[in-house]
């Protein structure tokens, strides 16, 4: 412990210069073993050693502290990845082994590889290098960040004019932030199931989950010092496995992303969600802004700007959490009767405005139904993460939801670099669970906007449609009507036409015995372990049947679906298997009420025709200008 | 929920309770005879929320810090000398990040609330800033009120409420000092301002003119013992 107390300082104040000589001594270690145990003076060639331990000293228990330096190894990209992401895969069976060593196993190798396709949308991602937009709101926004940063820097009192508003991050946190007030030397602290770390490539603190971030600025420094050695060897740091703990680590661009996990899984899932706080970074910052302020002051407190927004992260940490939707990169969408969700996108559609490119209708945190406009549709789709993103901030932002909220949001897969701004209402207060959400590209366009929603409003009044969503509910296992299947998840790849859709999943809710939030957690564990097995980048599997402590697990993948189910524990193998039969039987009975199948037609039909005319050209037009500037 | 019924019916005016009602119940048939924006601005965390919803459900948030996303807009009606005025109120996010969009609707405002918090003294400090933007970004003849938020906390006091008159003395503006806690001088600061808006909406020649900082003078120890109580 007093290494970690004494050191950091030292270590941080010149780690510069450190590396510099340590490059030259340790050069090309690939593969780091760390053997010796930590020792109170360490010559410059162990620094890396040093850095391990700092870390390890602070983010694990000290009583483990030397079997994890022994059992520290470190991954990192290039040449060797494959060798090693065999190894650590290795490792974790053997490590899951034991657990469940009175279970027996049935494995089917993977022999196509189409499994991995759905996992990492987000490697997706384009990495368009910025485009101008000098004129758009993240440049001018910029702008002035930076004008301003620069006058601070100066000491130059703000009184002057042009919005010189000095925002004190500080203000915040006066405010009743528990986990935020956290004792970062305490043990509760480090008994966490999952810290997430977000730095600048500068080493400044950007957020933690727990604890406060000044607090942690000499931990997050030593995560840069990992980060940068490993770099300065043209490599890329991307995990360290101790026994207890696995820490990845994910850069994008100037951020740094840092997730310390105790939970069993897997480093590509843990990997996922650090990449999902960074979407929800970028919804609020856009990817243009982040690079351009961090290319002219390198050292900036992006704490500024992310002020008052350490809610949504948190939310969407506990949310990622929680609900599997994040692991299967897939939406929930509520059951309905197909004609009632047919209704209510119609009505969507009749209230459409200039610039209005999405309508979504959410209850109860789930999907009822998304209208695209036509010109948007066509080339691209609105992906999951940008929907868990949107559902995450009406969650994490709406605590009094009796207004009309207007706000920019970026939809980091759908166009990293531009916002849209977002029209948030619930249509039911006080009840508040049915809430409109209209994204329009143009900024002004509020008015407008809310006027679509007095539409929408006014015509589900005329239809009712509010009491028969209310009416609508997700649904009990005991509906399937099979004995022994306790719950499910079924994700179809097997989209019914031919345009790209909304990835979704369905799955009952979870009952008894996973009615409290530990068993829930523990369900999802093991839905997360199945998935972590399925998903292996060394060895993919497509069918694991698992008999777990108090549950038989079986997961299965094929080119039309991935399903996971779980089984009371004396189901026998041929039962499940009839079972699956049967639920998949049901699912396809059932698939109208329990997906959005048909998105709504106005977005679908080749040419602008028939219905709502008039006014749908001129708004075609509109929107597509509206979309050429935007880009 | 209760609370909120409750302090309803503690506001209703002789023939304001059927309209309360009819807002909460049916939003797209509210009756008004005139309306208002009205634009909250200031720093984060000084209050801005607390106060309209202490104005708007009698309510105080207490306890959690939930920061307002992008602008927030609510509708209030109030009783004017019998005219039923809508206050259209633009409950802004103090956060930098969202001042673009904060931008593009000052325009719209009729009346600005400005707030700072007197136990953050860079909140104070910042009011001339805001009163820069204004200029550049509202209309000219929009009326402003400068607000000292989260009165009650004097033991954490750092900015006076002579400083805050001063200010206010020099931009023209009128200024009072408010708790959203325990409500003090909230619903005044609203009134006066429907009341000025009022006025110069149906202002007659032969009138004379209303004078905002005489009324809130007038009323403000009034108001205040009644929040108190």
């Amino acid at each position: 412990m007093t290494i970690a107390e004494k050191n950091p300082q030292n270590c941080l104040s010149d780690w510069n210069g450190i590396m510099e000589r340590d490059i030259q001594q340790e050069g090309e270690a690939q593969k780091v073993n760390v053997c010796d145990p930590p020792s109170e003076s360490n010559p410059p060639a162990e620094t890396l050693v040093t850095t391990f331990c700092l870390l390890g000293n602070h983010m694990f228990a000290d009583t483990v502290e030397q079997k994890e330096a022994r059992g520290t190894a470190v991954k990192k990209g290039g040449e060797e990845n494959v060798d090693q992401s065999h190894c650590a895969a290795n490792e974790q069976i053997l490590d899951v082994e034991p657990h469940c060593n009175q279970a027996k196993k049935l494995e089917t190798e993977n022999s196509e590889d189409q499994n991995n396709a759905s996992t990492n949308p987000a490697d997706s991602e384009c990495e368009d290098a910025a485009m101008d937009n000098d004129q758009s709101d993240s440049g001018e926004f910029v702008v002035t960040m930076l004008a301003k940063a620069k006058l601070e820097e100066q000491g130059i009192g703000l009184k002057g004019r042009s919005s010189p508003l000095l925002e004190a991050g500080t203000q915040e946190s006066h405010g009743f932030m528990s986990h935020r007030d956290e004792d970062v030397m305490a043990d509760s602290w480090r008994q966490h199931r999952k810290h997430v770390f977000v730095l600048s490539e500068a080493g400044k603190p950007i957020y933690s989950r727990y604890g406060s971030e000044e607090a942690l600025s000499s931990t997050m420094g030593v995560m840069m010092a990992l980060v940068s050695f490993v770099q300065s060897g043209d490599n890329i740091i991307r995990s360290v496995y101790s026994e207890e703990h696995i820490v990845v680590f994910l850069q994008k661009g100037p951020l740094v992303l840092v997730c310390v996990s105790s939970s069993r899984q897997s480093e590509e899932q843990l990997r996922a969600e650090l990449l999902y706080v960074y979407y929800q970074i970028i919804s609020m910052l856009t990817q243009a802004s982040i690079s351009r302020i961090f290319e002219h002051k390198k050292n900036y407190d992006l704490r500024r700007l992310l002020a008052g927004s350490e809610k949504i992260l948190d939310g969407l940490l506990n949310l990622v959490d929680s609900d599997p939707s994040f692991l299967l990169a897939a939406v929930h969408c509520l059951p309905l009767a197909s004609s009632l969700r047919e209704s209510l996108s119609q009505t969507l559609q009749k209230a459409i405005t200039p610039n209005l490119v999405f309508s979504i209708l959410i209850a109860k945190n789930q999907l009822l139904t998304i209208v695209q406009e036509k010109t948007v549709i066509e080339d691209t789709r609105l992906e999951p993460a940008d929907v868990h993103l949107l559902l995450n901030l009406i969650g994490a932002s709406s605590a009094f939801q009796a207004g009309e909220i207007w706000t920019p949001i970026c939809l980091p897969l759908f166009n990293p670099d531009c916002y849209f701004y977002a029209y948030i209402s619930y249509l039911d207060p006080p009840e508040c669970t049915v809430c409109l959400l209209l994204l329009s590209t143009d900024k002004e366009a509020f008015y407008a906007v809310a006027d679509c929603k007095r539409k929408i409003e006014e015509a589900m009044v005329a239809q009712n449609s509010l009491s028969l969503i209310a009416k609508a509910q997700s649904y009990s296992v005991s509906q399937v009507g099979v004995s022994d299947l306790r719950h499910f998840m079924y994700k179809p790849f097997d989209v019914p036409d031919n345009y790209r859709q909304l990835t979704q999943f369905t799955s009952p809710e979870m009952e008894a015995p996973y009615s409290s939030e530990d068993e829930k957690m523990r369900l999802l564990d093991l839905y997360r372990f199945m998935h972590s097995r399925i998903h292996s980048t060394s060895r993919p599997l497509k069918l694991i049947y698992h008999v777990a402590e108090r549950e038989t697990l079986l997961a299965w993948v094929t080119s039309k679906f991935e399903l996971y189910t779980c089984f009371s524990p004396l189901v026998t193998k041929a039962c499940a298997i009839t079972a699956i039969t049967k639920l998949l039987r049901w699912i396809k009975k059932e698939e109208d009420r329990l997906f959005i199948r048909y998105p709504p037609k106005y977005s679908t039909t080749p040419n602008p025709s028939k219905s709502s005319r008039g006014s749908k050209s001129d708004q075609q037009d509109t929107t597509d200008n509206g979309f050429l500037s935007l880009l | 929920m209760s609370t909120r019924k409750a302090s309803l019916t503690d506001k209703q005016t002789k023939n304001g309770t059927s309209k309360y009602v009819l807002e909460r119940c049916a939003s797209v048939n509210e009756y008004y005879d005139i309306a208002f924006k009205v634009m909250l601005l200031g720093d984060s965390a000084v209050g801005k929320t607390c106060i309209l919803v202490r104005f708007k459900d009698g309510a105080f948030l207490g306890g959690n810090f939930i920061a307002t996303v992008g602008i927030d807009f609510r509708n209030k009606v109030v009783d004017v000398d019998n005219l039923k005025v809508k206050l259209q109120i633009w409950d802004t996010a103090g956060q930098e990040r969202f001042r673009s969009v904060t931008h593009a609707y000052y325009r719209d405002a009729q009346a600005l609330l400005l707030l700072y918090d007197i136990t953050n003294k860079p909140s104070f400090e910042n009011i001339r800033a805001w009163l820069t933007e204004t200029h550049e970004y509202a209309q000219k003849d929009v009326v402003i009120m400068l607000l000292g938020n989260k009165s009650d906390m004097a033991a954490e006091r750092v900015v006076k409420t002579e400083e805050g008159e001063k200010l206010a003395k020099e931009y023209g503006v009128p200024f009072m000092e408010t708790s959203a806690k325990t409500g003090v001088n909230v619903e005044l600061a609203f009134l006066a301002i429907a009341k000025e808006l009022k006025h110069r909406a149906t202002e007659q020649p032969n009138e004379p003119k209303f004078q905002i900082h005489d009324y809130i003078e007038s009323q403000k120890h009034k108001s205040g013992c009644c929040g108190l109580k």
